[in-house]
């Protein structure tokens, strides 16, 4: 049986004193994509927050298991050494800090909290290169300052680029579709899917299904409200797109 | 009026005692003309006297109480403790100032005529008598007005040559006392010629020495100046400069200006858009962990068809101050000016403070004028981005305080300037963020 990557149980999560996540229970094995889907406001992107350890995301009951390990008392930082990566909805613009500089920065500051040895600027520059040219990601675009400027699919090519660079074992994509036309959808769909391995996780948090379609998932869980309401296959999304969230709210 | 007030005003400071007992002395005393400059630049002076809060111009700024009780007159440092310039490997014209005096002139170039102001006299070019004293000496700056009436050093610089390159290297020799020295520096920039100026203001120690320096800078028509000033002295030290600069039509100024030093910096700058299509685009970068930095402005749009670009960035540690003031003037028939100016400050600390004041007084339809001011702390956003990528807290913190202040350098100098520049604002920026977390 495959690892067990990421268990998430009976997680209950308050931000601003209001009660947001209210209890939910999740496991994803290794080598397994799995989508949450849900209605604007039904927690998807505290949970994606909550899992990457954001401040002001309080954990009041319940826990989270990565790789068997609690993780809740984790820094963000330490989390993203350990292997998990989170692909926001809203990558951060930010002006003075040179891409390809940042990427080194980040990766390096992994490599050194795993106890391995750090990349120069040269090995750095050859890794980042060949993955870059797989998402169409030109030099130009690595030396222009840190999501500063970038179109929205610019952003988001450039989240799945850090995804490939830094190798998570488990991965957490918060609405990673948004503000993609058709043409960039597909291609951050396939620089994913290119990414899918045995000894990896995903998480896809997504409004819509249209996403589904070019990242198939294993297993595809409703969230709403904060709890999850419905789990099933791959069709659940379809279900979902052709009858909306209402229906399966009256189902369950 | 206050009992202090009453004193104030009966009882001569510092200044216009060193004035009424050294004036005979000074440098070029007899010459008629540079006399007369010299006693309105006084009876400007002492209409504000040393600036208190109660000058509206000075309201962030009080320099009178952070004056020592005695400040003696500088004297000429013979041997300074280092003569080595924050840009030493950029190649250029290199004037030497120690305590305010002009110490050497090294690897003079052609197309740069200099004049050392402590040797003036009848014999003195007529390009100098002609501009020297003209600006920064009004009672608007009154610390510049000082400079020039008690001036003992300073250096006018002429450039005929497309491009020149000048070094003002200004050392502060150390253990000396508590002293004030009054320069100035007058540079003329012929039409058409084009001067890269590299100023460095730079010291160990801890005397309470005030630095008063007044600064012109006549640009002819079409004539360009690239200015880059770093300010990095000891954290004990007190330093006003006054800039007054004039453009001719179609003359440009660039200049990018860096904080990183003193008790009290205080850069006060006039700059007059006097002819057509003048432009002036203005940064400044101002590191604050102590002290005080302040940059105050005024851009005077007198002509039609001028530019002005203001960006001020500042980082704010400790109990640091930073203060921006900035006026823009658009005079009437300076149609078609176009001026923007833009505050930013970060403040790391819960005592660090930050004065913004940013002042439109238009007088000119058809003109685009725009200024925005920002003042905050570091933003969540980004460094959770950031932390969650592996990159550990206070690490994050010093990459966004320094993305912050590449934002305004990144793309205005070159990479030698850079490099240079860099290396000062590292360690300041580096003991600010650490200190913080």
């Amino acid at each position: 049986m495959s690892e067990m990557m990421l268990e998430i149980d009976d997680l209950h999560v308050t931000v601003d004193g209001k009660e947001i996540l209210k209890g939910i229970t999740l496991s994803i094995p290794a080598g397994e994509v799995h989508a949450v889907m849900g209605p604007n406001g039904s927690g998807k992107s505290t949970l994606s927050y909550t899992l990457a350890g954001r401040e002001g995301y309080e954990i009041t009951r319940g826990r989270i298991l990565y790789r068997g390990e609690d993780l809740t008392q984790l820094a963000p930082e330490e989390r993203a050494a350990k292997g998990m990566f989170l692909a926001l909805q809203y990558p951060v613009e930010i002006p003075g800090v040179v891409t390809m500089t940042f990427l080194k920065t980040a990766l390096n500051a992994q490599r050194r909290a795993r106890g391995e040895p750090e990349l120069d600027a040269l090995k750095v520059l050859k890794l980042v290169r060949v993955k870059a040219k797989a998402l169409n990601i030109g030099e130009d675009m690595l030396k222009r300052a840190l999501n500063a400027g970038f179109s929205g699919g610019e952003k988001k090519r450039l989240e799945i680029l850090q995804m490939a660079v830094f190798e998570p074992k488990m991965a957490i994509l918060d609405e990673t579709d948004s503000g993609l036309d058709i043409d960039a959808l597909k291609l951050v769909a396939e620089g994913v899917n290119a990414l899918r391995a045995p000894d990896r996780a995903m998480l896809v948090i997504t409004h819509y299904q249209r996403l589904l379609s070019h990242i198939v998932p294993d297993r595809v869980h409703v969230l709403t409200k904060g709890r999850i309401v419905k789990s099933g296959g791959a069709d659940l999304a379809l279900e979902l797109e052709a009858g909306g969230y209402e229906r399966i709210l009256e189902d369950a | 009026m206050t009992a202090l007030a009453i004193r104030q005003a009966l009882e001569p400071d510092l200044f216009q005692e060193d004035f009424a007992a050294h004036a005979a002395a000074l440098p070029g005393a007899g010459l008629a003309w540079l006399d007369k400059r010299r006693a309105e630049a006084m009876a400007a002076f002492a209409s504000t006297g040393v600036p208190t809060r109660r000058v509206e111009a000075w309201k962030y700024t009080d320099l009178s109480a952070a004056l020592a009780e005695t400040l003696a007159p500088a004297v000429r440092v013979r041997e300074p403790e280092s003569t080595a310039g924050a840009f030493a490997e950029i190649p250029g014209t290199r004037l030497v100032f120690a305590g305010g005096f002009l110490h050497t002139v090294q690897d003079p170039e052609a197309g740069i005529d200099t004049v050392d102001l402590s040797t003036i006299n009848s014999n003195t070019p007529g390009w100098v008598r002609d501009h020297l004293g003209v600006l920064a000496a009004g009672p608007e700056q009154p610390l510049g007005a000082a400079s020039l009436a008690l001036m003992r050093s300073g250096a006018a610089i002429r450039v005929r040559a497309a491009n020149a390159a000048l070094h003002l290297d200004f050392v502060n020799p150390f253990r000396r006392g508590d002293f004030v020295s009054h320069s100035r520096v007058l540079i003329v920039i012929e039409e058409g010629a084009a001067l890269r100026l590299m100023e460095s203001h730079t010291g160990e120690g801890t005397d309470q020495t005030l630095a008063n320096i007044g600064m012109e800078f006549v640009l002819m028509p079409g004539a360009k100046l690239e200015h880059v000033r770093l300010q990095a002295e000891a954290p004990a030290v007190r330093h006003i400069t006054s800039i007054g600069a004039r453009l001719g039509r179609g003359a440009e100024y660039r200049a990018l200006y860096a904080a990183l030093g003193a008790h009290l910096s205080r850069l006060d700058i006039r700059i007059r858009l006097e002819g057509e299509g003048a432009q002036a685009n203005l940064r400044n970068v101002a590191a604050p962990r102590s002290g005080i930095a302040d940059i105050t402005t005024v851009m005077d749009h007198a002509s039609p068809h001028t530019t002005s670009r203001q960006l001020f960035k500042s980082v704010v540690g400790g109990t640091g101050r930073s203060v921006n003031q900035g006026r823009v003037l658009v005079r009437e028939g300076a149609v078609k000016s176009d001026s923007h100016q833009l505050f930013r400050s970060l403040l790391l600390s819960p005592r660090a403070e930050c004065d913004a004041k940013p002042e439109l007084e238009i007088f000119a339809d058809d003109v685009i004028c725009g200024h925005g001011t920002a003042i905050g702390a570091l933003d969540d956003n980004a460094l959770f981005y950031l932390r969650s990528r592996g990159i550990p807290e206070p690490e994050a913190k010093d990459l966004l305080i320094r993305a912050f202040m590449e934002d305004a350098i990144g793309d205005f100098v070159d990479p030698a300037v850079h490099g240079a520049l860099w290396r000062r604002l590292d360690g300041a920026l580096t003991a600010m963020g650490r200190t913080e977390t």
